[in-house]
């Protein structure tokens, strides 16, 4: 079996090659001769396809490109590589059950199924996107945590500390990553959720010293939540990322692996993408020792993943995955569209429905692609966990069918997405409500949908 | 010596095809064979990486082709440029590019990259994690009219803030256009911080590049 310790010196002691040779004399090539070898083919009228065949040769398609390219390591320009033999038994021992939070909401993660008839996780909330103000961060936690299936949150960030800016790796950094730890913690002891794990640990630190910084128990955090490690585009780590590990799983923290293949750059299109998806949970299991895969696909262009090729990226390489790997894997959905709009909803149905039928759990989600500041409320992220238990034991085909029938209603306007409004205009931040007119669109679409055949449980 | 169109198409397809080595042996077989060198530019190498430009654009294309193109194009360069007197050379300008300091996020970055070398620009890239300092500093040693900043979070955002503060204090502000973009770049923080333009895509980014150039060009006339 592969250990930290032989991943700590592979850094050091693998293949020497420059990170442009990497890119393009490495990984490039590998990638076209690998999905030209298995036949994996982008299927623009499938966005949910429905083929087990294809899904396990994408899995096989992915082991053999991770074993020819291995792992990067910025640091040393060094490629970390290991045996298809090692990896395959390091792969076959992992773990499979992951225990979050505490208390009365401690639960257990385990890897779903295609069609599976449990719910996925519920992983919820705001994908890290930022707020204006330490209330409105306290009033949106509330309200996430009022939602009731909810099973780990995912954090607003701050942008200031004490009216100064929060400027990534300096000392503001880490004030400000201790401070909205303390926050979001308050807002879910004031929800009565107070052993709710937090996965994105932590949302405004990016740096390893203000994660590591962070976790001192009296701020707020705990080794049973999730400890986000981001991987680096395309297969790369640095010291930061393993030094980040190393402390985490000295700790006997959940390592998540952050992955984010991107469509349109180093990834290729919508088979490179899913291909590469697929490999980095193999890396996140071999390189990482992670609790859970938490990833990303996201298109170069539109900034979001609601996108008819991203999705089938995210719905075939989560078919890969689910079917062939013990990593549990999460999507995060960033839509593109803002608060209070048709479209936001839309376009949270399709990602979701497509993600759940796969197999995968959900993080719910970025909205206005999580770079608008304000724009995000509450109620995307539960009208998400409606539709995903709605879409629970669903067949991939008729999710195939509700997914094309809501790209129509949304696909043109990626190129230019309403930005909606911001979480006071469209909540009472004081109150925690949404306004009638919020309450009136949910409504609406939500009896669209089941319209469309959908059968929400709650 | 094989048709001067058929030593012209493969130059382009080697460009298209990113095959560096081609590229290399056809512009000297092309050179050797006495074409002018200016149309070995604008009518072999140029139009190479112009359609791998398009490619992208249709999603025909992707990061790595364009990378390879480009490495090609400069291949080919390297060895027409030094037949062609200096006056001759048509350039659109020269941009130093980066992702700010604390962010090393850069594929946005070097998509914008590709896309520029394909519109003809002079692209220098400095990589990710950059001081506002050594932004200015490559700027300055390379000529460039126009610098580049990403910023991928909302964190780093400052970065492209002290690059401008940089240029300000050390007086060269007007030497050099900001061009910002990222995720959680706006039109509204590019006004705030004083940067020149703000592209909200890759593809815009070239626009804007080339009308901060054709405006600079036009001040200077």
């Amino acid at each position: 079996m592969i250990t930290y310790l032989d991943v700590l010196k592979g850094i050091h002691t693998g293949k020497i090659c420059s990170e442009r040779d990497f890119d393009l004399r490495v990984f490039a090539p590998k990638l076209k001769e690998v999905l030209k070898a298995h036949e994996i083919k982008y299927d623009p009228e499938n966005p949910v396809p429905d083929d087990d065949a294809l899904a396990d040769d994408l899995w096989r398609a992915a082991m053999d490109f991770y074993c020819d390219v291995g792992t990067y390591c910025l640091d040393t320009e060094r490629i970390v590589q290991f045996d298809a033999n090692e990896i395959a038994q390091t792969l076959k021992t992992a773990p499979r059950e992951f225990a979050f939070g505490e208390g009365k909401e401690r639960k257990t993660l385990t890897q779903r199924k295609p069609e599976d008839q449990t719910p996925p996780w519920c992983f919820l909330g705001a994908a890290g996107a930022a707020v204006s103000s330490e209330a409105n961060l306290l009033s949106l936690v509330r309200g996430y945590a009022e939602i009731p299936v909810i099973d780990s949150l995912t954090s607003p960030a701050l942008t200031t500390v004490e009216g100064m800016r929060i400027v990534g790796g300096s000392p503001l950094e880490i004030f400000g990553a201790i401070r909205a730890v303390g926050l979001a913690r308050q807002a879910l002891s004031r929800a009565g959720k107070p052993g709710l794990p937090i996965m994105n640990c932590i949302s405004t630190a990016s740096s390893a010293i203000a994660t590591i910084a962070a976790s001192q128990p009296q701020f707020g955090l705990r080794t049973s939540d999730g400890w986000p490690c981001g991987t680096i585009a395309e297969m790369k780590v640095d010291y930061g990322v393993l030094s980040k590990g190393a402390y985490l799983l000295s700790w006997g923290a959940n390592v998540c692996s952050e992955t984010a293949p991107v469509l349109g750059g180093y990834a290729g299109g919508p088979e490179g993408t899913a291909l590469v998806n697929t490999a980095y949970n193999i890396l996140g299991t071999v390189i990482q020792k992670a609790s859970y895969q938490l990833s990303f696909p996201m298109h170069y262009r539109f900034g979001c993943n609601t996108e008819r090729r991203t999705l089938w990226s995210i719905s075939l390489s989560s078919q890969a995955i689910t079917r062939n790997s013990r990593l549990p894997l999460f999507i995060i959905g960033y839509v593109a569209s803002g608060p209070m709009t048709e479209m936001v909803l839309y376009e949270t149905a399709a990602w979701i429905i497509a993600t759940v039928a796969s197999g995968a759990h959900v993080e719910a989600e970025g909205v206005c692609k999580a770079t608008h500041v304000d724009h995000f409320t509450p109620m995307e992220p539960g009208f998400a966990a409606e539709v995903a238990y709605a879409a629970t034991g669903i067949k991939r085909s008729f999710a195939n069918e509700l997914v094309k029938t809501l790209l129509s209603r949304y696909e043109e306007k990626l190129n230019n997405p309403p930005l909606g409004k911001k979480y006071q205009e469209c909540y009472n931040a004081e109150t925690g409500k949404p306004s009638e007119e919020y309450l009136g669109l949910y409504s609406r679409i939500k009896t669209e949908l089941e319209d469309l055949g959908l059968k929400f449980k709650y | 010596m094989p048709q001067k169109q058929d030593i012209l198409d493969r130059l382009r397809t080697g460009v298209i095809s990113g095959d560096e080595e081609l590229v290399k042996l056809v512009t000297q077989e092309a050179i050797d064979g006495g074409i002018d060198p200016i149309e070995i530019v604008e009518r072999g190498l140029t139009p190479g990486i112009t359609e791998v430009g398009a490619k992208f654009e249709r999603m025909e294309a992707y990061l790595t082709d364009m990378m390879m193109s480009a490495d090609a194009m400069k291949a080919g360069m390297s060895i027409v440029l030094t037949k062609i007197p200096r006056d001759k050379i048509r350039r659109q300008g020269t941009v130093v590019l980066g992702t700010v300091k604390g962010d090393i996020h850069e594929i946005g970055k070097n998509i914008l990259g590709a896309l520029m070398t394909a519109a003809g620009l002079d692209v220098l890239d400095v990589g990710s994690d950059v001081p506002a300092s050594v932004f200015a500093q490559k700027a300055d040693e390379a000529g460039a009219a126009i610098i580049g900043a990403s910023a991928l979070m909302t964190t780093t955002l400052p970065g492209q803030k002290d690059i401008v503060d940089y240029l300000n204090s050390t007086g060269k502000r007007g030497k050099h256009s900001l061009l910002v973009g990222g995720g959680p770049t706006t039109p509204q923080w590019a006004e705030e911080i004083g940067a020149d333009a703000y592209a909200e895509t890759a593809t815009e980014g070239v626009k804007l590049a080339l009308r901060e150039l054709e405006r600079r060009r036009k001040q200077t006339n």
